[in-house]
């Protein structure tokens, strides 16, 4: 890659070591909605084990939180919630919307059910399935951390 | 939010849901929202606490965060299709769900008698297991909640061995549809009744682990012990069900009062307590495990042969295997699918014992291929309604343990 | 899924209640809003402790219109046998209002709140009847049958439904032909005879009725079976994977 001074060179090594550790340490927050929480509590469970991919712990406060698996169903009282979190988390971060009624709606196609966390936060990952299997949800942190060693949202030198 | 725009913007202030006007302002008391979102409610659940001090004063708690309209929809699908929809209200026992819909079903088509053995067995087999695995995350979170950590590890492993028999027989972990109106959809595979010898093997050693982790530890007995004490008559009074029942006393239990699908022939003790408090549920769900497992080996003990779908074409599909050779198989299947089947007008209750208490289905049919109306009998909700009582008094750190020892899934109290 | 959202048109029955079959599950009682509050009292006296459940119903077309259904439960006691009570309560649509039990069983504090919620039928007297599924601000009650399953803002885009191309309205009865010709054919491959077939209207009418056992039924055969007859004309054979 061209570079113009060893400035830039030092400033590009500086962002991709940063991004590898973003990329190694994401911590979910616990935001477990319906059944797919389950399947994201088993994917820390011993079978599945999430911590080796780094989200060692999931954090309570969205303050501390890097990546929001919206796990589960959106019922349209829970969505200002949803809203208000993602806002209270901060930046750099991601979402997950994980499962066909995160995603879609679901089999969910009623007056009750947000059709899709999309239209209320945005998505970077999504992930079908119903539930997925935590190997899927596993898989997705995977994507998670190609998205923040690509760059794009996030990175060192992130966006609102 | 109107209906016009179903898609809410965030508010600037406390979300309109929230009604703190319901929990009286004191200068000398706090209100303190708890939840929806947090990692000790088992779920979207808002408790909004009046405290003064750490003395919980009032509790109010919130619910319809994950109210999803299953009941309409279930109005909207074929008596087939309803029990997919159903099956996720009580996502951690689904096949207790599915059960009771479809025992009502059969009830109002009049075929209850047609149901093979060997379908009732196996069927009871997967209820008892899922029963087990709902304990096993109550268990688990209960831990958690109270920083037992590594008891949820044994815990979810013990369930990855149920969730693996569902995946073998029904094709997913969580919500296999196995069950169908009439029987199965399919019979066992090749390779389920070892993993199931495997299981039961595996259990006793496995229960004797958290037992020694969790049951006989002081910290968790002194943090349960004497917490949210409830009387038989007050659990009679607020309609609880299941193990809470129990737990005050009251030895109630639908399998033995009245027996569905073969309960009647199985040896099994109702497991009661009578202190009522939270340490007494978490025994009782404990001792309940141990007494499902013993339903498991007998049903392994004397199961059948035999076919596992009645012997009635008019609400069963035609075996696989006749579709291939068979026109007017072909398409009876097509239109059991596309059309469904009729069911006699009607209404019933039909009742299970689940993991949380009497999960019940009142069926109202209208002679058409959809149900009328299925309302629910949501046990969660009638065990959560009593913390609105159980709570006054307390410390705020025993809101946590009280909602563990209650055992509320949200997708069966909101619906 | 359905082919259709319309609710199924032409239903037999308006009133199911009216029409059971013979399933012993409970005892029925039906009421009225100004007798219920007096049946349910009479019931706890005679040993029902607990209010189990609060249902509504809508029937939409019937008058009344909602059913405000309450089970109670008798438990084995002192001798007693264990029992379940039905109290259906019929309220009309015009003013629905029934009175509410929740200081008598404070079990049904959030039922009524969730019926009131669902259905808009009022309980008086109840000390906090707010919604409870739905936010405080939502219009409508969506459990009724002319609310939208999408609800009213999405109703405005129907999903894309294969029903209204075919010739075959969604609800109409099955005609009970194939369901025939599979039995003659499923009896001839186990060389019986069947009772010559009704008429074709009578056996229409047998189906649309839909009473359980008014069709003679034959059980389903075994792949074999039903192999035999077909495949043996044209010399295949089945696999003999040895199931069933």
């Amino acid at each position: 890659m061209a570079v113009d001074s060893p400035g830039e060179f030092l400033l590009g090594k500086v962002d991709e070591v940063a991004r590898w550790a973003q990329s190694s340490s994401v911590w979910p927050l616990t935001m477990g909605l319906a059944c797919c929480a389950i399947e994201m509590m088993t994917a820390t469970a011993p079978e599945y084990d999430m911590a080796r991919l780094g989200s060692e712990v999931f954090r309570a406060s969205p303050r501390q939180a890097d990546l929001m698996i919206v796990s589960g169903r959106l019922a349209q009282k829970m969505a200002p919630i949803i809203k208000r979190l993602y806002d209270q988390m901060a930046d750099p971060k991601w979402v997950i919307s994980m499962g066909a009624c995160a995603s879609s709606g679901g089999v969910f196609d009623n007056y009750a059910i947000v059709q899709g966390v999309d239209t209320v936060i945005p998505v970077d990952v999504y992930m079908p399935g119903c539930p997925p299997t935590p190997d899927g949800l596993l898989y997705a942190v995977n994507l998670i951390q190609q998205q923040i060693r690509q760059g794009g949202r996030g990175g060192i030198f992130a966006r609102a | 939010m109107s209906v016009d725009s179903p898609i809410p913007a965030a508010a600037p202030g406390p979300p309109p849901s929230m009604s703190m006007d319901v929990v009286e302002r004191d200068h000398n008391r706090m209100v303190l929202s708890i939840g929806p979102q947090h990692p000790s409610t088992h779920g979207v659940l808002q408790v909004l606490t009046e405290i003064d001090g750490e003395v919980i004063t009032r509790a109010e708690p919130e619910i319809g965060y994950l109210h999803t309209g299953i009941e309409k929809s279930a109005e909207n699908l074929f008596w087939t299709q309803a029990s997919t929809v159903i099956e996720r209200m009580d996502y951690l026992s689904p096949l207790s769900n599915a059960l009771c819909y479809i025992l009502g079903v059969e009830k109002l088509l009049g075929v209850t008698d047609l149901v093979p053995e060997r379908a009732q067995q196996v069927r009871v087999l997967l209820c008892e297991l899922s029963r087990i695995a709902s304990h096993c995350v109550w268990l688990g979170t209960g831990g958690i909640d109270l920083g037992a950590l590594s008891g949820f590890f044994y815990a979810f492993d013990l369930r990855e061995r149920i969730l693996d028999l569902n995946e073998l027989s029904g094709g997913a972990r969580m919500h296999p549809n196995y069950l169908r109106i009439g029987g199965l959809r399919d019979d066992l595979p090749a390779g389920f009744l070892d993993r199931l010898d495997a299981l039961i093997a595996m259990y006793k050693p496995r229960m004797n682990e958290l037992r020694n982790l969790l049951q006989s530890n002081p910290i968790l007995q002194d943090r349960m012990i004497d917490v949210g004490i409830i009387s038989a008559d007050d659990a009679i009074a607020w309609g609880l069900t299941g193990p809470c029942l129990r737990a005050s006393g009251v030895a109630y239990d639908v399998r033995k009062t009245f027996p569905y699908s073969g309960y009647e022939n199985y040896d099994f003790d109702v497991v009661t307590r009578t202190e009522g408090d939270a340490y007494a549920r978490f025994l009782v769900r404990l001792d309940e495990m141990d007494q499902s497992m013993r339903i498991i080996e007998q049903v392994r003990k004397n199961l059948v042969g035999g076919p596992i779908m009645a012997d009635d074409t008019k609400f069963t599909p035609p075996p696989k295997e006749t579709i291939a050779v068979s026109m007017e198989a072909l398409i009876h299947h097509f239109k059991y699918v596309s059309e469904s089947f009729r069911v006699p007008p009607g209404d019933v209750y039909s009742a299970v014992e689940g993991p949380r208490g009497e999960l019940g289905y009142y069926i109202v049919s209208n002679g058409d291929n959809r149900p009328w109306r299925v309302r629910t009998r949501p046990p969660s909700m009638y065990n959560l309604q009593i913390l609105k009582q159980i709570a006054v008094g307390e410390l705020i750190a025993d809101m946590v343990v009280m909602i563990g020892s209650l055992d509320p899934v949200f997708g069966e109290v909101d619906r | 899924m359905p082919s259709s959202q319309t609710p199924p048109a032409g239903s037999t029955a308006l009133d199911p209640t009216a029409v059971r079959p013979a399933i012993d599950d409970a005892r029925i009682i039906r009421t009225t809003p100004q007798a219920v509050r007096d049946e349910l009292l009479a019931l706890k006296r005679d040993g029902y402790a607990m209010l189990s459940d609060i249902g509504g119903v809508d029937y939409l077309e019937r008058e009344p219109r909602f059913d405000v259904v309450y089970h109670l439960l008798k438990f084995a006691l002192n001798g007693a046998q264990a029992a379940r009570v039905r109290v259906l309560c019929g309220v009309p649509g015009a003013d629905p209002v029934v009175p509410t039990v929740s200081d008598v069983w404070p079990s049904a504090d959030w039922a009524e709140r969730e019926i009131y919620d669902l259905f808009g039928v009022s309980f008086s007297g109840h000390p906090d009847l707010r919604r409870i599924q739905l936010p405080v601000e939502w219009e409508g009650h969506p459990l009724r049958k002319d609310y939208p399953l999408r609800g009213p803002a999405r109703d405005r885009t129907p999903r894309p439904s294969f029903a209204l191309k075919s010739n075959v309205a969604a609800g109409t009865p099955a005609s009970g032909k194939t369901a025939a010709a599979l039995q003659r054919q499923i009896a001839a491959a186990r060389g019986q005879t069947l009772p010559p077939d009704p008429a074709p209207h009578a056996a229409e009418k047998a189906q649309a009725g839909n009473t359980p056992g008014a069709v003679a039924t034959a059980g389903a055969a075994t792949p074999q079976e039903l192999g035999a007859e077909p495949n043996a004309a044209r010399g295949r054979q089945l696999p003999k994977d040895g199931s069933k």
